[in-house]
């Protein structure tokens, strides 16, 4: 009898599961997706697993509001490409925009956001950020920003103001202030190199940006393909190469032994005050907190020239919010989308992860944690880091941790130049 | 069907009478083989073929062109074969994993057997002993090589700071020219306990006797293991061998939890290399790698089992 009833409940089981794997296939009609009882389910994928809560609160305001639609919240942005492989992917999704969704965009993979009411309301500079990666079928929107991360330098205000050190604006303030704690037995920079994505996003990352024209040496290598050689004008040997010996003397500033230490060393011992600043995002704001609440953090743009002018602070396009292209409940999607960039919930979910609102009509930024950026942010003066724009398969990281440890430039330049090129043959990209 | 059949015999009497004709057909073809067999090959062959053979073949394919794991894709012929001989990054890590191999199966193989030649001795404690010495091998390589890592970029640099050991006072991770000799360390720590059992089942079907005889003929502890010993022992000595090598050909796991393949390229391992194809869009290019190596893993076991067969051992 037990094993009858089990079997019994298998096939139940069997059943649903068949049913399940049938219905995305037969559901192409307008009517797909919606229940019996008339209600709409959207899957929407979230690339944030820290802020679940955030959007669990959201969807059921958006719920009570929408009482046709039915929102289910994915946090694992692994499931995206699979998802992709199966032709089924979620209704709406959340990404951090650069080269890899970029990639997305140009294959297509979501909905002309033109015209949505509410994307009115974003600010052109933020869009561009988006735009600039390049638009499918030359003027469409695929994709709207959400949460814009200001990296620079995080530091402590405590240990500055113990030894007199004003927040530097010129690149010698900034390396006489380093000579300053450095004379006082106080490690200037935390280096966490053991992690080798902290030196790509920090000193490579930050010296170029504020060096170069990052996104125009990139549209030009890009616009060159495999065509590419070492002594090219659009070659990383002719454009980074004076680049090299700034990131070396920044990451020289690190704590002796920096190369066995990772990110998770590095925030618990920034929060005990091992040293005065650090090279990270404001991502690393709320471990440094979680690990020392009575620390007084603040955060400005690297001077990497002399000019004041000059300075500019490292971008993240840490959120963004698409649309799938053939999503059969695209007026569902269409209306949690806007929901989502009403201003309540963009700009206080950027107040809460001490993140910048893309909107115009965005709040000035009072956390004294980012405030130090926010100028910067206000004027546009800001950069994509130049880690971002590589394909993944040229793995920079290691190309990066690999000079830092070595200091052979030359062999560096080489490297990263002939990879590239093998990378432009063989994907043409 | 065969199976049933005590039960179906006892039951003949109430029901219909199939059951006794099977029975009488079973022992009419006694020459034949038992279907039951079949019944445990068949689904296995079925599961097989349907997820390692059929997405090797598909995997195959796609290596003849340039698709990046999702969108379009178009023929590209060879050249992704071509261009693999022709990437430094690639050559590097075969080089590195065969090195790693080569290491690490004559670390492990000298380890397991000093080993087992200990723990089959007469010494005091020897279960809980043995116990100890196995745990490694129930912890999953990744947590292993993590709590490693920690060893090595704090521990160790701490001792040799305190006690002058200047060499080792920064991290051997961090070290291009030494971060492998961390991985077959730990490799070594970890796959040892496996080849020692082995060692120890072997060293267990040496008859006493010899060594009665050996010691009669005034035959030394060394001169012992080197004429006795080793040659009754050879087998496994090459079972270890063979299964160690294509073993840490294939090693990853324990790479990624300490260095990560770094620093810089160092220690990038050829399986860390092709799974990179999956994340990068590089699918095609690095299923045309994952192919390469298995023509050269499938030609080393080829010439691996013809050793085997010469020394009369088989797998």
């Amino acid at each position: 009898m037990n094993a009858l009833l089990s079997r019994r409940s298998l096939f139940k089981v069997a059943g649903v599961a068949g049913a399940a794997a049938v219905l995305p296939l037969t559901g192409c009609g307008s009517r797909a997706g919606v229940g019996t009882d008339g209600v709409t389910t959207l899957r929407f994928m979230q690339n944030k697993p820290e802020v679940v809560a955030y959007f669990n609160q959201v969807i059921k305001d958006f719920e009570a509001r929408n009482p046709d639609v039915r929102v289910v919240q994915d946090y694992n942005e692994g499931n995206f490409v699979p998802s992709l492989v199966r032709n089924d992917p979620p209704d709406v999704m959340t990404r951090g925009f650069a080269k890899e969704t970029a990639d997305f965009v140009h294959k297509g993979i979501f909905a002309d956001l033109t015209g949505l009411p509410a994307a009115s309301a974003i600010d052109p500079k933020a869009q561009e950020l988006v735009n600039s990666w390049g638009r499918y079928g030359q003027d469409e929107t695929s994709a709207v920003p959400f949460s814009l991360a200001a990296a620079g330098v995080i530091y402590n205000r405590d240990i500055f103001a113990a030894h007199n050190v004003a927040v530097p604006e010129t690149w010698d303030e900034f390396v006489a202030a380093c000579g300053t704690f450095k004379a006082a037995g106080i490690a200037p920079i935390y280096g966490t190199h053991k992690d080798s994505w902290t030196l790509r996003q920090g000193a490579f990352d930050y010296v170029t940006g504020g060096t170069l024209d990052v996104a125009g040496f990139f549209s030009r290598i890009y616009a060159k393909g495999a065509k590419i050689s070492q002594d090219a004008p659009e070659s990383f040997t002719n454009n980074f190469g004076p680049a090299l010996p700034q990131i070396l003397q920044l990451a020289a500033f690190a704590q002796p032994g920096a190369e066995t230490k990772n990110y998770a060393d590095g925030n618990a011992a920034f929060a005990k005050g091992q040293a005065a600043m650090y090279l990270q995002g404001p991502w690393a704001l709320s471990p440094i907190i979680q690990a020392n609440k009575d620390i007084k953090l603040g955060t400005f743009p690297l001077p990497a020239t002399n000019n004041p002018a000059d300075t500019k602070v490292r971008v993240n396009v840490d959120m963004v919010l698409s649309i799938a292209r053939h999503t059969p409940r695209r007026e569902a999607a269409e209306r949690f989308l806007s929901y989502l960039l009403t201003p309540e919930v963009v700009n206080s979910y950027n107040q809460k992860h001490a993140a910048f609102s893309p909107l115009k009509a965005a709040p000035a930024v009072v956390d004294p944690q980012i405030s130090g950026v926010a100028a910067h942010m206000a004027e546009g003066r800001y950069y994509q880091g130049a880690g971002t724009y590589f394909p993944p398969s040229v793995p920079m990281n290691n190309y990066i941790q690999s000079l830092v440890y070595s200091k052979d430039s030359g062999r560096f330049l080489a490297d990263v130049d002939a990879e590239w090129r093998r990378v432009a043959e063989r994907t043409a990209i | 069907m065969s199976t049933t059949l005590p039960v179906a015999q006892r039951d003949a009497a109430t029901t219909s009478p199939e059951p006794g004709k099977t029975s009488k057909a079973t022992r009419k073809g006694a020459g034949r083989i038992d279907p039951t067999y079949y019944w445990m090959i068949v689904p296995v062959l079925a599961l097989f073929a349907f997820f390692i053979t059929l997405p090797a073949l598909v995997g195959v394919f796609f290596s003849l062109t340039n698709y990046a794991g999702y969108g379009d894709w178009k023929f590209v012929g060879l050249s992704n074969y071509v261009n693999i001989f022709k990437d430094p990054a690639v050559l590097q890590s075969y080089v590195f994993t065969f090195g790693f191999a080569v290491a690490a199966t004559v670390a492990v193989n000298v380890v397991a057997l000093s080993i087992a030649l200990g723990l089959n001795a007469r010494i005091k404690w020897r279960t809980g002993i043995r116990t100890v010495f196995f745990i490694p091998m129930v912890l999953s390589g990744l947590i292993v090589s993590f709590v490693f890592s920690y060893l090595f970029s704090n521990t160790l640099p701490a001792l040799a700071e305190r006690f002058g050991v200047t060499p080792l006072a920064s991290s051997m991770l961090a070290d291009e020219k030494w971060a492998w000799l961390a991985i077959v360390v730990v490799t070594v720590w970890q796959a040892a306990p496996g080849a020692t059992i082995i060692y120890l089942a072997g060293l267990q079907s040496v008859p006493s006797e010899v060594y009665e005889a050996a010691g009669m003929d005034g035959a030394g502890t060394w001169r012992q293991f080197r004429s006795l010993t080793l040659p009754l022992i050879m087998g496994y000595l090459v079972i270890n061998i063979i299964l160690g090598f294509k073993g840490f050909l294939g090693t990853y796991e324990i790479i990624v939890g300490l260095t990560g393949g770094g620093p810089g390229m160092a220690t990038q391992s050829v399986a860390m290399k092709i799974f990179s194809g999956f994340t990068g869009g590089d699918y095609a290019y690095q299923m045309a790698n994952a192919v390469i190596y298995f023509v050269i893993t499938l030609v080393i076991s080829v010439i691996q089992l013809r050793l085997i067969q010469r020394r009369g051992v088989s797998l």
